[in-house]
């Protein structure tokens, strides 16, 4: 079997402060095979961007910060990579999505040169005509329209919508073995960001992208995802496939988190109930999806 | 670039700064057509016209040696504006470059760029340059330096806060997440961001830079006689105050109407690019 796209094993991260030490990942462990589209479900401050942050190396220049535990990719530790060839790894074997995706895209330049720019990270020196065919080609893999007027915008030009599906598009040009999109979409509007993720979803299956998708979304996350990894402070505590973790919660922080969701049909917003003392209760995995019986 | 000069002449305060500047630069451009008599830049002596009130052909009057005043303040402006010119094209590139290097690489780099340019923004800017120039010789090269050595911290603290704040933006990010280089990064993606603010203050500053260039020639600092300006006009002429009014108040009007050109414009930019300081 080849080795899955990523793996992390007891990934551990504490920032050095001045008043001491602040652990933030107690040591997770997450795999993504080929393909698969994998969920890291958790609150504001679980640790779920900084995750992504160390599997694209971003957090490692930080002098602050203590990494321990290991991350591979495609069967090779990244901490083993020189510098230089896990830099050229960034934009053209993995990429990345975010929240906002009008301030992702620089104000000053219309979208052409940005793309080129993301094309040139694979094909150095590209030309201007065959850059804006490929970017005409993966702009219409995203339903837009009118590639060349987008092209020809701006950022600010173009509705979060189109930024969105602009930002898709840039992100899985160089067709990327792996995308992290970080709460994709937070930043839009649901019909919008419905419509987004399900370019994004038919999209990934055809190139058999694996994504690591960050979201505290449970209703987004229940439709993308295959599998599911529930982060609470540091700890991943429930694990297993997407339908069953939702049908058939195990751990209390899960249960509450899904108790928390506020329902359409009314009825207020859900009181959450608070107890530290249960939600870091050990790590659950549902049948046959624990991190050894699915690497096996 | 076209819209912007719809809005300056809109406004009526930047359409006065704009003629103001225009007859500045006008005027230091053609100085040899418009001024009478051109040799009066010169050591030229002519004692039969000498300490006149302003009359034809001589308008604003002549010196105290018979040169027609009109004529060396016009010329004067020629040498402002070189300085001014010069002055900036050094210092910007150089601030800009340190602020943009201590603003998004932070750390050590951060931390000893930004106390050099504390070092100089600490001493009065007018000392330091009088400081400088007591070091080498009073020429207008030197002067050049001298004011080039107390502007560039400015642009590094200007664009040091930009830098700091457009590092945060998502582009930034982005552009890192994609495996954009650090320079690739502050040239490309930072300093574009940051270009309005520049040119704003450059407006703003082009004006002081001549007001303080003629302050170091007033203390006798700056450019040396014959050659015409503006600070030496007026400090030779105080001393004939109020009897030859002529002698200071033409060439402190010539100031006058350059800096208040430029400010003027560097005030409307400022609204215009939303740049601020």
């Amino acid at each position: 079997m080849s080795a899955p796209t990523l793996k992390i094993d007891d990934l551990k991260l504490s920032f050095k402060t001045w008043s001491g030490t602040a652990q933030v990942l107690h040591g997770i462990s997450l795999h993504i095979k080929k393909g698969e589209r994998v969920a890291l479900v958790g609150e504001s401050g679980s640790g779920k961007s900084v995750t992504a942050r160390i599997v694209l190396g971003m957090l490692q220049q930080l002098k602050s910060a203590r990494i321990a535990g290991s991350v591979e990719f495609e069967g090779v530790n990244l901490e083993t990579l020189k510098p230089a060839s896990r830099h050229a790894l960034r934009g053209t074997r993995m990429s990345m999505i975010f929240q906002d995706p009008t301030s992702s895209l620089n104000p000053v330049y219309p979208i052409f040169a940005q793309f080129k720019e993301v094309l040139e990270r694979a094909q150095p020196g590209i030309t201007n005509e065959k850059a804006r065919e490929k970017a005409i080609s993966a702009l219409a893999d995203v339903a837009i329209n009118e590639p060349d007027r987008v092209l020809d915008s701006y950022a600010f030009q173009l509705s979060g919508g189109m930024n969105q599906r602009v930002m898709i598009a840039m992100a899985l040009a160089n067709n990327p073995a792996l995308l992290l999109a970080d709460e994709p979409g937070t930043a839009l509007d649901v019909t919008v960001q419905a419509q987004t993720l399900k370019l994004m979803s038919e999209l990934v299956k055809k190139h058999h992208t694996s994504v690591l998708f960050i979201s505290h979304n449970l209703g987004v996350v229940r439709e993308f995802a295959d599998r599911v990894y529930v982060i609470y402070k540091g700890n991943i505590v429930e694990q297993g496939p997407t339908e069953r973790l939702f049908d058939d919660p195990k751990h209390p922080y899960t249960r509450a988190l899904l108790s928390a969701v506020p329902r359409i049909t009314g009825g207020g917003i859900p009181d959450l109930d608070d107890d530290p003392g249960r939600f870091t209760a050990p790590l659950v995995a549902h049948e046959g999806y624990s991190e050894r019986e699915l690497l096996a | 670039m076209k819209k912007t000069l719809t809005i300056l002449t809109r406004n009526p305060l930047s359409l006065i700064g704009l003629i103001l500047v225009g007859i500045v630069v006008l005027s230091a451009i053609f100085a040899d057509v418009i001024t009478p008599f051109p040799e009066h830049v010169g050591a030229v002596v002519d004692f039969s016209n000498f300490n006149k009130p302003p009359q034809w052909p001589n308008i604003f009057g002549t010196d105290l040696v018979g040169r027609d005043l009109f004529t060396r303040v016009v010329y004067a402006y020629r040498i402002s504006l070189v300085l001014g010119i010069v002055v900036l094209a050094i210092a910007v590139p150089v601030g800009v470059a340190i602020g943009l290097a201590a603003g998004y690489l932070g750390g050590w780099t951060e931390y000893l760029l930004m106390r050099i340019t504390d070092v100089f923004l600490s001493i009065p800017p007018l000392v330091l340059a009088m400081s400088v120039m007591g070091l080498l010789e009073p020429t207008l090269t030197n002067g050049m330096i001298a004011v080039t050595v107390m502007w560039w911290p400015w642009y590094t603290r200007l664009v040091y806060n930009l830098a700091r704040s457009e590092k945060e933006e998502g582009y930034v990010l982005a552009a890192e997440v994609i495996g954009a280089s650090k320079a690739h990064i502050m040239v490309r993606e930072i300093l574009p961001n940051c270009v309005p603010s520049i040119l704003t203050k450059m407006t703003l500053d082009f004006g002081f830079v001549i007001l303080i260039a003629s302050s170091l020639s007033f203390l006798g600092l700056g450019v040396q006689p014959p050659t015409p300006d503006l600070g030496s006009m007026v400090a030779e002429g105080a001393k004939y105050l109020p009897d030859s009014w002529w002698l200071t108040v033409f060439p402190g009007l010539a100031i006058l109407i350059a800096v208040f050109g430029f400010n003027l414009i560097g005030d409307a930019l400022r609204e215009i690019l939303g740049g601020d300081q």
